[in-house]
């Protein structure tokens, strides 16, 4: 009756989010936020709130202990000790202002009301100095965040210097410079956390993408050993890459219900979220490709100046994810990118659903269609002579990552006959000879993507149980946020193990039930902790025929497994696995599971309509074709794919965060400023899949639910600009909007 | 200020302050969390319920408002023996939630609809103006789409 084992409690009212929980005597804690982007405090003052009725306490950094910090995250190379070194992040603003938004003091109170009865009494002053907003403005040091140090965090590259000569030599070279616009991952739960002290442990609730991680930072942060602390991930409202951190406010809420040994929690509303939730992307990109006559690349460089926001601890390393995959799925011999990672006056950068990937893609395909203008050869085609063959893997790219597997032609030209290009080829000619048609444009974009994480963060943990009912529980350190876990982890190890769906249940996001786990993020989840449950009950088959074989006086290679049971090889009764535990005593085993990269890949295509005009774009449709190998439940996959194309088309065409000179976000009404696509925004999408599966994963899956943030975004500015036929890629800054359109279209 | 909410047909007297939101009152005082807040400035829809039958944001409503009058939300869904409504039905068909916040939000807005007019499913230019008012971010709303059609017009596939 229901399609995915969640379904029933979510539709129902009986999802249980952070914010539903109950806990008796809970307290709400709320932020008192600078409306400055960038200055010194002083003066705050938090005697009115206390007398508030119903506050019970109210804090700034003066009365916390001087060390209350943000921990930086060295997981997947987010952030490294050189990029936070003498810039500490304190918990709440000592002196120094550095992002519109930033807590400087924190009431915590009876309820919701109270607290922000109490937080209105809260008096301080911010001076203003200069803020600095995009990379390039603050590169230059004329304005600091910290002083006496540079605003350049980090510094990296990927590949080789590339000779002036390989460029003076080349037939053609595009030379472009593209704006990746910083953007809200805007989940519509925002951010929670519930911490609740009891004994001499402390149990943490939160919408979270990766559990243990945050019980190891706060265990750290609280100076205690990890096993005191739970951190519990109940259902979650979304995600898309921004609830895998550790944040000021969760080290406020943990630290004030230790210290007032009472729970308190923190859920973030939306227009706090609106200067405080973590960005995505946020670089200024310079790029040159160069082609021999044929079209043949020989040479790209991608120069890369990220915004990494105030505080570099949570994603000062992360453009490096762009930097190595700048080389795209083409063949190019010669590729180099350089990444300066500066600080800005805005929320930290963190990875937001692609997170570096699209940063790549984007940068590359545009480039690739400015390049087909140029030679005037079809941009299809131009890809074609260019894209890795099949027999080329696996493949070293001059950008150091090793792709596994893929078949990149076969997924575009599966975009090109879902598309009907030549159809729409022919359209566009017509219109180009009709005068009072609007112009209609055609976009490409093939993408090649990583899944899984980086060396060191490859593995998953990973548990089955059986039990003496018959049931099986699996246990993984994944955490769902909208993917459909349970339904999948238990269907899959159903099937491993031979038993019903029925018996199956899966127990994940909880610290208390697994002793380690990494947690559901950079698509690893099917990849990684799949395989890490499938390589579970390969062991728990292997316990169970030895178990079996004791039991029986059988040597176990005379001890059949099917059907989730044991039998005699020779023939006998066979004994089901709830019998055999009843017979020989509890049966659990834990596992962990490294896996390789993977590499997704895809196609993705669109057409546009433009009216010069108004600046307006219509797209009048879109085709993904997405190769991520095996695929465990393809109507869940299928789901990931379109919302993500979703919000691949917010990207290109809606979503963006002006701001003021001074620094300040202009989204005072919150999501009518942030525009998040909405059903009035959807053309015509098409999803489609190849299927090559990874080499590198027992399961042959590679990861899924990142594609459309990768691929869609180009392929619809590439269809404005070929609408238009612009000479200059460039001019085209996401996001489309119709002032960008209309004076491009000039 | 006392007041009196009949709730999924229960009757709920209220002690509230009368500047309480009807969402806060719903989830916090009478523990029926089915009622999301997404955006609490009336743009996301995920508070949708029924007053007297008609959508409102909960958001955007005191809870001193609905004083003496009836409200019904995700969990006053199911029919009287406990069976799903055919629109929950229908969104687990059609994939039409992946992370659930928005969903209670999209089934009450069509729960209305549907019940104000049982040939909506019908017309698609008003099913789309229904998926229009809410905000999802994980499903694309496409399969929200279909499962309204799905779940009011029985039979159908769109
Ligand atoms: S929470 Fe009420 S409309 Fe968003
Ligand atoms: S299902 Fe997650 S917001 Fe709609």
């Amino acid at each position: 009756m229901w399609s995915r084992r969640e379904d029933e409690r979510l539709l129902t009212g009986g999802g249980r989010y952070v914010a539903d929980l109950v806990v008796p005597g809970c307290l709400d804690a709320v932020f008192v936020r600078s409306g400055v982007a960038h200055g010194v405090l002083s003066a705050v003052d938090c005697s009115e709130a206390r007398r508030v009725a119903g506050v019970v306490g109210a804090w700034s950094a003066a009365d916390f202990p001087s060390g209350l910090h943000v921990p930086y995250t060295p997981s997947a190379g987010l952030s490294a000790e050189e990029a936070v070194a003498g810039r500490e992040w304190p918990a709440l603003v000592k002196e120094r202002v550095r992002y519109p938004g930033e807590a400087v003091a924190v009431v915590v109170g009876e309820d919701r009301y109270r607290a922000e009865d109490g937080a209105a009494e809260v008096a301080f002053q911010v001076g203003p100095l200069p803020a600095v907003v995009t990379p390039r403005a603050a590169a230059d040091d004329s304005v600091r965040l910290f002083d006496g140090l540079s605003n350049v965090a980090f510094q990296g590259a990927a590949g080789e210097p590339i000779e002036e000569s390989v460029w003076r030599r080349a037939a053609v070279v595009v030379e472009a410079e593209y704006r990746q616009q910083l953007l809200m991952p805007t989940p519509m739960e925002c951010r929670t956390i519930l911490a609740v002290p009891g004994g001499d442990r402390l149990t943490v609730w939160s919408g979270h993408q990766a559990p243990h991680r945050l019980r190891g930072q706060l265990a750290a942060l609280l100076g205690w050993p990890v096993d005191r602390i739970r951190v519990v991930a109940p259902d979650t409202g979304g995600a898309f890459g921004s609830k895998s951190a550790i944040f000021p406010e969760y080290v406020v809420v943990v630290f004030l219900a230790v210290l007032l040994g009472r729970p308190v929690r923190w859920i973030e509303d939306r227009m706090e979220s609106m200067l405080t939730a973590t960005r995505g992307r946020g670089q200024d990109q310079r790029v040159r490709l160069a082609a021999d006559a044929d079209g043949q690349l020989l040479a790209y460089e991608l120069t890369i100046d990220a915004d990494v926001g105030a505080y570099p601890h949570l994603g000062a390393g992360l453009p490096m994810q762009t930097a190595r995959m700048a080389t795209g799925p083409y063949r190019t011999p010669r590729v180099y990118a350089t990444v300066r990672s500066v600080l800005t006056n805005t929320m930290a950068t963190y990875p937001y659903r692609g997170a570096g990937r699209p940063e790549a893609t984007i940068a590359l395909e545009r480039s690739m269609d400015a390049l087909a203008r140029r030679l005037r050869i079809d941009p299809a085609e131009l890809r074609r002579r260019n894209l890795l063959p099949p027999e080329s893997f696996p493949y070293r790219t001059p950008t150091g990552r090793v792709y596994d597997s893929g078949d990149y032609g076969a997924a575009l030209d599966l975009a090109l006959e879902t598309l009907d290009y030549a159809g729409w080829r022919a359209e566009q000619a017509r219109r180009r000879g009709d005068p009072s048609a609007l112009p209609l444009g055609i976009g490409l974009s093939c993408y090649v993507e990583r899944s899984g994480g980086e060396p060191g963060g490859l593995h998953e943990f990973a548990g089955v149980e059986a039990r003496e009912d018959g049931t099986v529980i699996a246990r993984c350190g994944s955490a769902s946020s909208g993917q459909g876990h349970e339904t999948t982890f238990s269907a899959l190890v159903a099937e491993e193990l031979g038993v019903d769906q029925v018996r199956v249940e899966l127990v994940e996001g909880d610290t208390d039930e697994l002793p380690d786990g990494v947690g559901s993020f950079a698509s690893r989840s099917a990849q990684v902790a799949g395989a890490a449950l499938r390589q579970a009950c390969e062991l728990l088959v292997q316990e169970a025929r030895a178990r079996a074989a004791g039991l029986w006086g059988l040597p176990v290679a005379e001890v059949a497994w099917s059907g989730g049971a044991v039998s005699p090889a020779r023939g006998g009764a066979a004994m089901d696995l709830g019998e055999l535990v009843k017979a020989t005593g509890p049966l659990r085993v834990e596992d962990r599971f490294e896996s390789d990269m993977g590499f997704p890949f895809g196609a993705h295509a669109a057409v546009a309509e433009v009216d010069p005009e108004l600046g307006t774009v219509r797209v009048l449709r879109l085709v993904a074709v997405d190769d991520c190998g095996v695929v465990l439940n393809p109507m869940i996959v299928k789901g990931q794919a379109f919302g993500s194309a979703v919000q691949g088309l917010g990207q290109a065409l809606y979503e963006g965060i002006p701001f003021d000179d001074d620094g300040v976000p202009r989204l005072a009404n919150g999501l009518l400023d942030y525009l998040v696509p909405t059903a009035a925004e959807i053309p015509p999408i098409t999803v489609k899949d190849t299927c090559t599966p990874s080499p590198g994963t027992p399961l042959g899956a590679k990861g899924a639910g990142e594609s459309g943030c990768i691929g869609t975004p180009a392929a619809i500015v590439n269809a404005v600009a070929d609408a238009l036929r612009l000479a200059d890629p460039g001019v085209l800054r996401m996001p489309l909007t119709p002032d960008v359109v209309w004076r491009a279209a000039r | 200020m006392k007041i009196t909410l009949t709730v999924n047909d229960e009757v709920h007297p209220l002690e509230v302050e009368p500047r309480r939101v009807l969402a806060d009152v719903l989830r916090e005082d009478c523990r029926l969390t089915g009622t999301h807040l997404g955006c609490e400035h009336g743009v996301c829809g995920a508070c949708t319920v029924l007053v007297d039958g008609r959508a409102v944001r909960s958001c955007l409503m005191l809870a001193v408002q609905c004083d003496g009058r009836s409200v019904r939300t995700v969990e006053g869904l199911r029919g009287p023996g406990g069976e799903p409504h055919p629109l929950q039905r229908a969104f687990s068909a059609e994939h039409a939630l992946q992370c659930g916040f928005c969903t209670p939000g999209f089934l009450m807005v069509a729960a209305g609809a549907l019940a104000a007019d049982p040939t909506i499913g019908e017309d698609p230019d008003r099913v789309r103006a229904l998926v229009e008012s809410n905000i999802c971010r994980c499903t694309g709303y496409e399969p929200i789409r279909r499962a309204i059609v799905r779940g009011s017009c029985p039979g159908s596939v769109a």
